[in-house]
Protein backbone atom coordinates (compact mmCIF):
# COMPACT_ATOMS: atom_id res chain seq x y z
CA UNK A 1 0.00 0.00 0.00
CA UNK A 2 2.77 2.26 0.52
CA UNK A 3 5.92 3.35 -0.89
CA UNK A 4 8.42 0.94 0.61
CA UNK A 5 10.68 3.40 2.28
CA UNK A 6 8.21 5.42 3.65
CA UNK A 7 5.31 5.14 5.65
CA UNK A 8 2.59 7.72 4.54
CA UNK A 9 -1.18 7.21 5.00
CA UNK A 10 -3.87 9.44 3.33
CA UNK A 11 -5.67 11.99 6.11
CA UNK A 12 -8.48 10.52 4.18
CA UNK A 13 -8.84 7.09 2.04
CA UNK A 14 -9.76 7.70 -1.54
CA UNK A 15 -8.95 11.60 -1.02
CA UNK A 16 -5.27 11.61 -3.17
CA UNK A 17 -3.45 9.98 -6.22
CA UNK A 18 -0.88 6.99 -5.40
CA UNK A 19 1.99 6.87 -4.45
CA UNK A 20 2.31 9.33 -1.84
CA UNK A 21 5.86 9.65 -2.10
CA UNK A 22 7.46 12.39 -3.98
CA UNK A 23 4.59 14.64 -2.30
CA UNK A 24 5.29 16.98 -5.08
CA UNK A 25 3.75 14.39 -7.48
CA UNK A 26 0.63 13.77 -5.38
CA UNK A 27 -2.73 15.08 -6.33
CA UNK A 28 -6.20 15.45 -5.24
CA UNK A 29 -8.95 12.99 -6.77
CA UNK A 30 -12.26 13.00 -8.10
CA UNK A 31 -14.81 11.16 -9.43
CA UNK A 32 -17.04 12.18 -12.43
CA UNK A 33 -20.37 10.38 -12.60
CA UNK A 34 -20.87 8.50 -16.10
CA UNK A 35 -24.09 9.57 -16.57
CA UNK A 36 -24.62 13.52 -15.75
CA UNK A 37 -20.72 14.28 -15.41
CA UNK A 38 -20.77 15.82 -12.38
CA UNK A 39 -17.15 15.96 -10.29
CA UNK A 40 -17.37 15.18 -6.40
CA UNK A 41 -14.79 14.58 -4.17
CA UNK A 42 -12.70 11.73 -4.06
CA UNK A 43 -12.99 7.79 -4.62
CA UNK A 44 -17.43 8.28 -4.10
CA UNK A 45 -19.37 4.90 -5.82
CA UNK A 46 -22.59 6.96 -6.37
CA UNK A 47 -23.52 9.95 -7.85
CA UNK A 48 -24.08 13.17 -5.26
CA UNK A 49 -26.19 14.79 -8.30
CA UNK A 50 -27.90 12.01 -9.67
CA UNK A 51 -27.50 8.70 -7.99
CA UNK A 52 -26.33 7.01 -10.84
CA UNK A 53 -23.93 3.92 -9.31
CA UNK A 54 -21.04 4.34 -12.05
CA UNK A 55 -18.11 6.57 -11.80
CA UNK A 56 -15.00 6.96 -12.55
CA UNK A 57 -12.20 8.23 -10.55
CA UNK A 58 -10.10 11.51 -12.10
CA UNK A 59 -7.06 12.86 -10.92
CA UNK A 60 -8.06 16.98 -10.29
CA UNK A 61 -5.97 19.65 -11.09
CA UNK A 62 -3.21 21.32 -9.14
CA UNK A 63 -3.91 25.13 -10.44
CA UNK A 64 -7.74 26.51 -9.18
CA UNK A 65 -8.84 29.70 -7.91
CA UNK A 66 -10.49 31.03 -5.21
CA UNK A 67 -14.32 31.26 -4.76
CA UNK A 68 -14.78 32.21 -1.30
CA UNK A 69 -12.74 32.55 2.48
CA UNK A 70 -12.52 33.25 5.80
CA UNK A 71 -10.02 33.58 8.56
CA UNK A 72 -10.18 31.00 11.45
CA UNK A 73 -9.20 32.91 14.35
CA UNK A 74 -9.78 30.52 16.94
CA UNK A 75 -7.98 26.79 17.53
CA UNK A 76 -10.42 24.80 15.84
CA UNK A 77 -12.41 22.42 18.27
CA UNK A 78 -11.14 18.11 18.84
CA UNK A 79 -8.13 16.85 18.11
CA UNK A 80 -6.95 19.34 15.18
CA UNK A 81 -3.62 18.70 14.26
CA UNK A 82 -2.08 22.35 12.85
CA UNK A 83 0.26 24.04 14.61
CA UNK A 84 0.44 24.29 18.01
CA UNK A 85 0.13 26.81 19.86
CA UNK A 86 -2.43 27.76 17.46
CA UNK A 87 -1.68 30.34 14.32
CA UNK A 88 -5.11 31.55 13.03
CA UNK A 89 -5.73 30.18 8.86
CA UNK A 90 -7.21 31.00 6.16
CA UNK A 91 -9.71 28.66 4.70
CA UNK A 92 -11.67 28.84 1.78
CA UNK A 93 -13.75 26.85 -1.29
CA UNK A 94 -11.34 26.09 -4.46
CA UNK A 95 -12.77 26.20 -7.55
CA UNK A 96 -10.75 23.60 -9.95
CA UNK A 97 -11.37 23.17 -13.96
CA UNK A 98 -12.90 19.83 -12.86
CA UNK A 99 -16.10 21.86 -12.18
CA UNK A 100 -15.49 21.44 -8.24
CA UNK A 101 -15.28 23.77 -5.21
CA UNK A 102 -13.16 22.26 -2.63
CA UNK A 103 -13.13 23.26 1.03
CA UNK A 104 -9.06 23.79 1.65
CA UNK A 105 -7.27 25.28 4.18
CA UNK A 106 -5.25 27.99 2.34
CA UNK A 107 -1.32 29.06 2.77
CA UNK A 108 -1.72 32.56 1.84
CA UNK A 109 -1.16 36.14 4.01
CA UNK A 110 -3.93 37.13 5.15
CA UNK A 111 -3.76 40.98 2.89
CA UNK A 112 -3.10 39.13 -0.43
CA UNK A 113 -7.18 37.18 -0.36
CA UNK A 114 -9.17 38.05 -2.77
CA UNK A 115 -12.03 36.19 -4.66
CA UNK A 116 -10.57 34.85 -8.14
CA UNK A 117 -6.88 34.80 -7.21
CA UNK A 118 -5.13 31.84 -8.27
CA UNK A 119 -4.14 28.74 -5.76
CA UNK A 120 -1.75 25.59 -6.24
CA UNK A 121 -2.40 22.51 -4.21
CA UNK A 122 0.29 21.55 -1.85
CA UNK A 123 -0.24 18.24 -0.64
CA UNK A 124 2.04 17.74 3.05
CA UNK A 125 2.74 15.72 6.11
CA UNK A 126 0.16 17.36 8.66
CA UNK A 127 1.18 14.65 11.51
CA UNK A 128 2.67 11.22 12.71
CA UNK A 129 -0.14 8.80 13.71
CA UNK A 130 0.32 6.55 16.54
CA UNK A 131 1.47 3.78 14.13
CA UNK A 132 4.40 6.43 13.56
CA UNK A 133 2.79 7.04 9.84
CA UNK A 134 3.65 10.22 8.59
CA UNK A 135 -0.23 11.05 7.70
CA UNK A 136 -0.80 13.37 4.17
CA UNK A 137 -3.21 16.02 3.82
CA UNK A 138 -3.34 18.60 1.47
CA UNK A 139 -4.10 22.46 1.53
CA UNK A 140 -3.52 25.19 -1.36
CA UNK A 141 -1.19 28.25 -1.73
CA UNK A 142 -1.07 31.42 -3.30
CA UNK A 143 -0.30 30.85 -7.09
CA UNK B 1 -56.67 16.45 5.79
CA UNK B 2 -57.34 17.24 9.24
CA UNK B 3 -56.22 20.56 10.60
CA UNK B 4 -54.08 20.95 13.53
CA UNK B 5 -54.07 23.47 16.06
CA UNK B 6 -52.14 24.21 18.89
CA UNK B 7 -53.62 24.96 22.02
CA UNK B 8 -50.80 25.48 24.81
CA UNK B 9 -47.68 26.45 24.37
CA UNK B 10 -44.88 26.95 27.87
CA UNK B 11 -40.74 27.76 27.50
CA UNK B 12 -38.11 26.94 30.00
CA UNK B 13 -35.62 30.35 29.55
CA UNK B 14 -32.91 29.64 27.21
CA UNK B 15 -29.82 30.67 28.75
CA UNK B 16 -27.43 28.09 31.30
CA UNK B 17 -28.43 26.51 34.44
CA UNK B 18 -25.86 24.98 36.58
CA UNK B 19 -27.28 22.27 38.90
CA UNK B 20 -30.71 22.15 36.58
CA UNK B 21 -30.51 18.49 34.60
CA UNK B 22 -32.09 18.55 31.22
CA UNK B 23 -35.10 16.53 32.25
CA UNK B 24 -35.34 19.15 34.78
CA UNK B 25 -35.83 21.71 32.16
CA UNK B 26 -37.54 19.92 29.70
CA UNK B 27 -40.67 18.96 32.33
CA UNK B 28 -41.13 22.88 33.14
CA UNK B 29 -41.29 23.34 29.87
CA UNK B 30 -43.95 20.60 29.64
CA UNK B 31 -45.29 21.72 32.47
CA UNK B 32 -45.94 25.44 31.59
CA UNK B 33 -47.85 24.02 28.15
CA UNK B 34 -49.91 21.83 30.15
CA UNK B 35 -50.86 24.42 32.41
CA UNK B 36 -51.36 26.82 29.79
CA UNK B 37 -53.66 24.79 27.52
CA UNK B 38 -55.60 23.69 30.53
CA UNK B 39 -54.86 19.71 29.99
CA UNK B 40 -53.75 17.78 32.17
CA UNK B 41 -50.93 15.24 31.35
CA UNK B 42 -52.97 12.03 31.20
CA UNK B 43 -54.57 13.80 28.63
CA UNK B 44 -51.87 13.59 26.34
CA UNK B 45 -52.21 10.38 23.83
CA UNK B 46 -48.59 10.50 22.38
CA UNK B 47 -45.40 12.72 23.11
CA UNK B 48 -42.13 13.41 20.46
CA UNK B 49 -39.22 15.06 22.05
CA UNK B 50 -37.13 17.32 19.58
CA UNK B 51 -33.18 17.18 20.99
CA UNK B 52 -29.66 16.55 19.39
CA UNK B 53 -27.11 15.95 22.31
CA UNK B 54 -28.98 14.53 25.08
CA UNK B 55 -28.62 10.62 25.96
CA UNK B 56 -30.96 7.56 24.55
CA UNK B 57 -34.41 7.89 26.02
CA UNK B 58 -34.13 11.37 26.86
CA UNK B 59 -37.60 11.73 26.30
CA UNK B 60 -39.15 9.25 28.32
CA UNK B 61 -36.81 9.98 30.94
CA UNK B 62 -38.13 13.72 30.97
CA UNK B 63 -41.67 12.84 31.36
CA UNK B 64 -42.37 9.73 32.74
CA UNK B 65 -42.14 11.06 36.19
CA UNK B 66 -45.12 12.87 35.29
CA UNK B 67 -47.09 9.64 35.20
CA UNK B 68 -46.04 6.61 33.67
CA UNK B 69 -49.40 6.69 31.09
CA UNK B 70 -47.97 3.98 28.26
CA UNK B 71 -48.03 6.71 25.96
CA UNK B 72 -45.27 6.29 22.82
CA UNK B 73 -42.70 8.75 23.28
CA UNK B 74 -40.06 8.72 21.13
CA UNK B 75 -36.95 11.40 20.46
CA UNK B 76 -36.63 12.90 16.89
CA UNK B 77 -33.46 14.40 15.93
CA UNK B 78 -32.42 16.72 12.54
CA UNK B 79 -29.60 18.81 13.40
CA UNK B 80 -30.87 22.84 13.98
CA UNK B 81 -34.11 21.34 12.19
CA UNK B 82 -35.12 19.35 14.93
CA UNK B 83 -38.19 20.92 16.18
CA UNK B 84 -39.41 20.85 12.85
CA UNK B 85 -39.09 17.20 12.28
CA UNK B 86 -40.69 16.21 15.13
CA UNK B 87 -43.90 18.34 15.34
CA UNK B 88 -44.20 16.79 11.72
CA UNK B 89 -44.35 13.38 13.25
CA UNK B 90 -46.72 14.28 15.73
CA UNK B 91 -49.02 16.28 13.41
CA UNK B 92 -48.87 13.15 10.98
CA UNK B 93 -49.62 11.04 13.84
CA UNK B 94 -52.70 13.32 14.40
CA UNK B 95 -53.55 13.34 10.66
CA UNK B 96 -53.47 9.46 10.38
CA UNK B 97 -56.37 9.31 13.66
CA UNK B 98 -53.54 7.82 15.53
CA UNK B 99 -54.23 9.94 18.63
CA UNK B 100 -55.69 13.22 18.25
CA UNK B 101 -53.55 15.42 21.36
CA UNK B 102 -49.83 14.91 21.49
CA UNK B 103 -46.74 16.87 23.52
CA UNK B 104 -44.41 18.36 21.24
CA UNK B 105 -41.33 18.79 23.67
CA UNK B 106 -37.66 20.42 22.58
CA UNK B 107 -34.84 20.50 25.10
CA UNK B 108 -31.52 20.30 24.90
CA UNK B 109 -28.46 21.08 27.48
CA UNK B 110 -25.76 21.78 25.23
CA UNK B 111 -21.72 21.33 26.70
CA UNK B 112 -20.27 24.43 26.90
CA UNK B 113 -17.60 25.63 24.63
CA UNK B 114 -17.34 24.00 21.16
CA UNK B 115 -19.62 21.66 20.10
CA UNK B 116 -17.30 18.05 19.87
CA UNK B 117 -16.88 18.67 15.99
CA UNK B 118 -17.27 14.58 15.44
CA UNK B 119 -21.09 14.76 15.84
CA UNK B 120 -21.17 16.80 12.52
CA UNK B 121 -18.01 16.21 10.91
CA UNK B 122 -15.91 13.24 9.69
CA UNK B 123 -12.54 12.86 11.39
CA UNK B 124 -10.59 13.91 8.61
CA UNK B 125 -12.32 16.99 8.28
CA UNK B 126 -11.44 17.68 11.89
CA UNK B 127 -7.88 16.84 11.68
CA UNK B 128 -6.91 19.13 8.61
CA UNK B 129 -8.82 22.22 10.37
CA UNK B 130 -11.96 22.19 8.55
CA UNK B 131 -13.91 21.07 11.28
CA UNK B 132 -15.08 24.75 12.81
CA UNK B 133 -18.98 25.45 12.09
CA UNK B 134 -19.21 29.28 11.89
CA UNK B 135 -16.51 29.52 9.58
CA UNK B 136 -19.30 27.69 6.91
CA UNK B 137 -21.31 30.52 7.52
CA UNK B 138 -18.61 33.23 7.21
CA UNK B 139 -17.42 31.91 3.71
CA UNK B 140 -21.22 32.87 2.58
CA UNK B 141 -21.50 36.22 3.56
CA UNK B 142 -17.91 36.45 1.91
CA UNK B 143 -19.54 35.43 -1.24
CA UNK B 144 -22.50 37.39 -0.88
CA UNK B 145 -20.27 40.56 -0.31
CA UNK B 146 -18.65 39.99 -3.22
CA UNK B 147 -21.43 39.28 -5.34
CA UNK B 148 -23.64 42.27 -3.94
CA UNK B 149 -22.15 44.41 -2.51
CA UNK B 150 -23.57 43.44 1.27
CA UNK B 151 -21.03 45.29 3.97
CA UNK B 152 -20.02 44.52 7.89
CA UNK B 153 -21.97 47.16 8.04
CA UNK B 154 -25.43 45.52 6.91
CA UNK B 155 -24.57 42.44 8.94
CA UNK B 156 -23.97 44.65 12.28
CA UNK B 157 -27.15 46.00 11.92
CA UNK B 158 -29.08 42.65 12.15
CA UNK B 159 -26.99 42.09 15.14
CA UNK B 160 -28.06 45.51 16.56
CA UNK B 161 -31.44 44.84 15.95
CA UNK B 162 -31.75 41.41 17.43
CA UNK B 163 -29.60 42.55 20.56
CA UNK B 164 -32.31 45.89 20.95
CA UNK B 165 -35.11 43.19 20.27
CA UNK B 166 -33.96 41.05 23.03
CA UNK B 167 -34.38 43.58 25.72
CA UNK B 168 -38.08 42.95 26.09
CA UNK B 169 -37.89 38.99 26.16
CA UNK B 170 -37.27 38.05 29.63
CA UNK B 171 -36.53 33.94 27.87
CA UNK B 172 -33.58 35.22 25.79
CA UNK B 173 -30.32 34.51 27.73
CA UNK B 174 -29.01 37.85 26.83
CA UNK B 175 -31.30 40.96 26.99
CA UNK B 176 -29.04 43.89 26.19
CA UNK B 177 -28.59 46.10 23.20
CA UNK B 178 -25.43 46.91 21.92
CA UNK B 179 -24.60 49.51 19.46
CA UNK B 180 -23.50 49.55 16.35
CA UNK B 181 -19.46 50.12 17.75
CA UNK B 182 -19.35 47.63 20.29
CA UNK B 183 -21.08 45.18 17.54
CA UNK B 184 -18.51 46.46 14.40
CA UNK B 185 -15.34 46.39 17.10
CA UNK B 186 -16.62 43.05 18.97
CA UNK B 187 -13.65 40.62 17.78
CA UNK B 188 -13.75 38.56 14.44
CA UNK B 189 -14.69 34.92 14.82
CA UNK B 190 -14.58 34.00 11.38
CA UNK B 191 -13.73 36.71 9.15
CA UNK B 192 -16.29 39.04 8.54
CA UNK B 193 -18.37 37.88 11.41
CA UNK B 194 -17.63 38.82 14.89
CA UNK B 195 -18.29 37.42 18.63
CA UNK B 196 -21.79 40.06 18.70
CA UNK B 197 -22.82 38.77 15.59
CA UNK B 198 -22.68 34.99 16.64
CA UNK B 199 -25.47 32.92 18.38
CA UNK B 200 -24.04 30.57 21.54
CA UNK B 201 -25.19 26.87 22.18
CA UNK B 202 -26.93 27.01 25.36
CA UNK B 203 -29.77 25.24 27.21
CA UNK B 204 -33.50 25.52 27.24
CA UNK B 205 -36.50 24.04 26.36
CA UNK B 206 -40.17 24.74 24.43
CA UNK B 207 -43.16 22.51 23.99
CA UNK B 208 -46.67 23.30 22.28
CA UNK B 209 -49.75 21.03 22.77
CA UNK B 210 -50.99 19.99 19.59
CA UNK B 211 -54.31 18.78 19.00
CA UNK B 212 -56.91 17.38 15.93
CA UNK B 213 -58.90 21.39 15.35
CA UNK B 214 -62.27 19.85 15.25
CA UNK B 215 -61.45 18.52 18.66
CA UNK B 216 -59.45 22.10 20.43
CA UNK B 217 -62.43 22.92 22.20
CA UNK B 218 -63.10 19.91 23.75
CA UNK B 219 -59.46 20.18 25.37
CA UNK B 220 -58.92 23.68 25.71
CA UNK B 221 -60.21 27.03 26.83
CA UNK B 222 -57.82 28.67 24.41
CA UNK B 223 -58.18 30.24 21.29
CA UNK B 224 -56.81 27.43 19.01
CA UNK B 225 -53.78 28.52 16.31
CA UNK B 226 -53.65 26.61 13.43
CA UNK B 227 -50.62 24.90 11.96
CA UNK B 228 -50.98 26.04 8.19
CA UNK B 229 -47.73 24.41 7.47
CA UNK B 230 -45.02 22.19 8.39
CA UNK B 231 -42.17 21.10 6.29
CA UNK B 232 -38.74 19.89 6.59
CA UNK B 233 -35.92 18.91 3.99
CA UNK B 234 -32.35 18.61 3.63
CA UNK B 235 -30.48 20.37 0.70
CA UNK B 236 -30.57 18.63 -2.93
CA UNK B 237 -26.98 18.80 -4.40
CA UNK B 238 -24.92 21.32 -4.50
CA UNK B 239 -28.06 23.12 -2.82
CA UNK B 240 -26.07 24.88 -0.07
CA UNK B 241 -22.91 25.21 1.52
CA UNK B 242 -23.35 24.34 4.68
CA UNK B 243 -21.26 22.18 7.13
CA UNK B 244 -20.28 19.38 7.40
CA UNK B 245 -19.54 19.65 3.14
CA UNK B 246 -16.69 19.27 1.68
CA UNK B 247 -16.88 20.69 -1.72
CA UNK B 248 -20.00 22.15 -4.13
CA UNK B 249 -20.42 21.78 -7.80
CA UNK B 250 -19.21 24.64 -9.86
CA UNK B 251 -21.40 23.94 -12.36
CA UNK B 252 -24.90 23.22 -10.89
CA UNK B 253 -26.44 25.46 -8.32
CA UNK B 254 -29.76 23.73 -7.04
CA UNK B 255 -32.21 25.91 -4.73
CA UNK B 256 -31.19 26.34 -1.20
CA UNK B 257 -32.53 24.38 1.33
CA UNK B 258 -34.67 27.81 2.90
CA UNK B 259 -35.82 28.95 -0.45
CA UNK B 260 -37.63 25.28 -1.21
CA UNK B 261 -38.73 24.41 2.13
CA UNK B 262 -40.28 28.09 2.43
CA UNK B 263 -42.02 27.87 -0.90
CA UNK B 264 -43.71 24.28 -0.02
CA UNK B 265 -44.43 25.51 3.06
CA UNK B 266 -46.17 28.79 1.80
CA UNK B 267 -47.73 26.39 -0.62
CA UNK B 268 -49.17 24.31 1.82
CA UNK B 269 -50.36 27.33 3.25
CA UNK B 270 -52.13 28.98 0.68
CA UNK B 271 -50.25 32.31 1.22
CA UNK B 272 -46.81 34.08 0.27
CA UNK B 273 -44.20 36.01 1.82
CA UNK B 274 -46.72 38.93 1.58
CA UNK B 275 -48.96 37.40 3.58
CA UNK B 276 -47.03 36.91 7.21
CA UNK B 277 -47.02 39.89 9.33
CA UNK B 278 -43.80 38.64 11.66
CA UNK B 279 -41.12 35.60 11.01
CA UNK B 280 -38.54 34.08 13.64
CA UNK B 281 -35.52 32.38 10.94
CA UNK B 282 -32.49 30.95 12.07
CA UNK B 283 -29.70 33.77 12.54
CA UNK B 284 -26.99 31.57 13.72
CA UNK B 285 -24.72 34.55 12.75
CA UNK B 286 -26.30 38.24 11.69
CA UNK B 287 -25.42 37.40 8.10
CA UNK B 288 -27.53 34.35 8.01
CA UNK B 289 -30.67 36.49 8.60
CA UNK B 290 -30.03 38.85 5.60
CA UNK B 291 -29.39 35.70 3.27
CA UNK B 292 -32.81 34.38 4.47
CA UNK B 293 -34.28 37.71 3.40
CA UNK B 294 -34.08 36.71 0.19
CA UNK B 295 -34.92 33.15 0.15
CA UNK B 296 -37.88 33.75 1.71
CA UNK B 297 -39.09 35.98 -0.50
CA UNK B 298 -38.51 39.05 2.08
CA UNK B 299 -36.68 40.79 -1.07
CA UNK B 300 -35.48 40.06 -4.38
CA UNK B 301 -31.47 38.19 -4.31
CA UNK B 302 -28.88 40.57 -3.51
CA UNK B 303 -31.19 42.95 -1.35
CA UNK B 304 -30.69 42.12 1.83
CA UNK B 305 -28.60 44.91 2.28
CA UNK B 306 -30.99 47.18 1.40
CA UNK B 307 -33.96 45.58 3.76
CA UNK B 308 -32.26 45.72 6.73
CA UNK B 309 -31.12 49.57 5.56
CA UNK B 310 -34.34 50.82 5.27
CA UNK B 311 -35.24 49.37 8.66
CA UNK B 312 -38.11 46.72 7.23
CA UNK B 313 -37.66 44.37 9.22
CA UNK B 314 -37.91 46.15 12.53
CA UNK B 315 -40.45 45.11 14.99
CA UNK B 316 -42.31 48.15 13.43
CA UNK B 317 -41.18 47.44 9.69
CA UNK B 318 -43.12 45.73 7.31
CA UNK B 319 -41.44 42.45 7.55
CA UNK B 320 -40.75 42.49 11.29
CA UNK B 321 -38.21 39.72 11.82
CA UNK B 322 -36.46 37.91 15.07
CA UNK B 323 -38.86 40.10 17.25
CA UNK B 324 -37.41 37.78 20.08
CA UNK B 325 -34.53 39.02 19.98
CA UNK B 326 -33.44 35.64 17.63
CA UNK B 327 -30.99 32.73 18.26
CA UNK B 328 -27.98 35.43 18.45
CA UNK B 329 -30.14 36.83 22.26
CA UNK B 330 -31.55 33.85 23.31
CA UNK B 331 -28.66 31.02 22.20
CA UNK B 332 -29.16 28.02 20.05
CA UNK B 333 -30.30 24.97 22.23
CA UNK B 334 -30.69 22.99 19.18
CA UNK B 335 -33.46 20.96 19.70
CA UNK B 336 -35.41 23.79 21.42
CA UNK B 337 -34.95 26.42 18.92
CA UNK B 338 -37.51 25.97 16.44
CA UNK B 339 -40.01 25.38 19.62
CA UNK B 340 -39.23 28.16 20.92
CA UNK B 341 -39.66 30.33 18.11
CA UNK B 342 -42.91 29.16 17.94
CA UNK B 343 -43.46 29.94 21.39
CA UNK B 344 -42.75 33.27 19.97
CA UNK B 345 -45.00 32.81 17.28
CA UNK B 346 -47.77 32.01 19.54
CA UNK B 347 -47.80 34.74 22.00
CA UNK B 348 -47.74 37.34 19.05
CA UNK B 349 -50.53 35.66 17.43
CA UNK B 350 -52.29 35.95 20.51
CA UNK B 351 -51.21 39.46 21.18
CA UNK B 352 -49.32 38.45 24.26
CA UNK B 353 -45.75 39.45 23.35
CA UNK B 354 -45.69 42.59 25.64
CA UNK B 355 -43.41 45.71 24.18
CA UNK B 356 -41.97 42.99 21.63
CA UNK B 357 -45.52 42.67 20.01
CA UNK B 358 -46.21 43.12 16.79
CA UNK B 359 -49.32 45.24 15.65
CA UNK B 360 -52.34 43.35 13.99
CA UNK B 361 -50.52 39.41 13.89
CA UNK B 362 -52.58 36.68 11.75
CA UNK B 363 -49.98 34.40 10.24
CA UNK B 364 -46.51 33.50 11.43
CA UNK B 365 -43.35 31.79 10.01
CA UNK B 366 -40.47 29.65 12.07
CA UNK B 367 -37.54 28.77 10.17
CA UNK B 368 -34.32 26.87 11.24
CA UNK B 369 -30.92 25.71 9.16
CA UNK B 370 -28.64 24.02 9.87
CA UNK B 371 -26.02 21.23 9.80
CA UNK B 372 -26.10 19.15 6.33
CA UNK B 373 -28.50 21.60 4.99
CA UNK B 374 -31.54 20.49 7.23
CA UNK B 375 -34.16 22.89 7.15
CA UNK B 376 -37.85 23.98 8.72
CA UNK B 377 -40.53 26.40 7.87
CA UNK B 378 -43.52 26.33 10.44
CA UNK B 379 -46.34 28.69 9.21
CA UNK B 380 -49.34 29.77 11.94
CA UNK B 381 -52.34 31.01 11.61
CA UNK B 382 -55.07 32.65 14.26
Amino acid sequence: MNDSSHNEVPVREGLLTRPLYPLEQVRLLGSRCKKCGEVMLGEVSSCANCAYEETEVVPLSKRGTLWTYTIIRHRPPGKYRGPDPFVPFAEGLVELPEGIRVLSVLDCPFDKLEIGMNLDLVVHRLYQNEQGNDVIAFKFKQG
Amino acid sequence: MREIAIIGAGIHKFGRFDGKSYMDIGREATINALKDAGVNWQDIQAAYVSEQFLPATSGPRILRPLGATGIPICDIEAACASGGATLKQAMLGIQAGAFDIALVLGVEKMPRGFMDPLMIFQEWQVDMGLATNPSYWAMRARRHMHEYGTTEEHIAKVAYKNHKNSVHNPNAMYQKEFSMEQILNSQLVCDPIRLLEICAPNEGAAALIICAREKASQYSANRPISIAACVHTLARYSADFRCPVDSLSANITNPGPTEVTAKMAYDQAGIGPKDVNCFEVQDTDAFCELEIYEQIGLCPFGEAGRLIDEGVTEINGKYPVNMSGGLICKGEPVGASHLGQLFELVMQLRGEAGARQVANVNTALGHVLGAGGNCAVTILKK
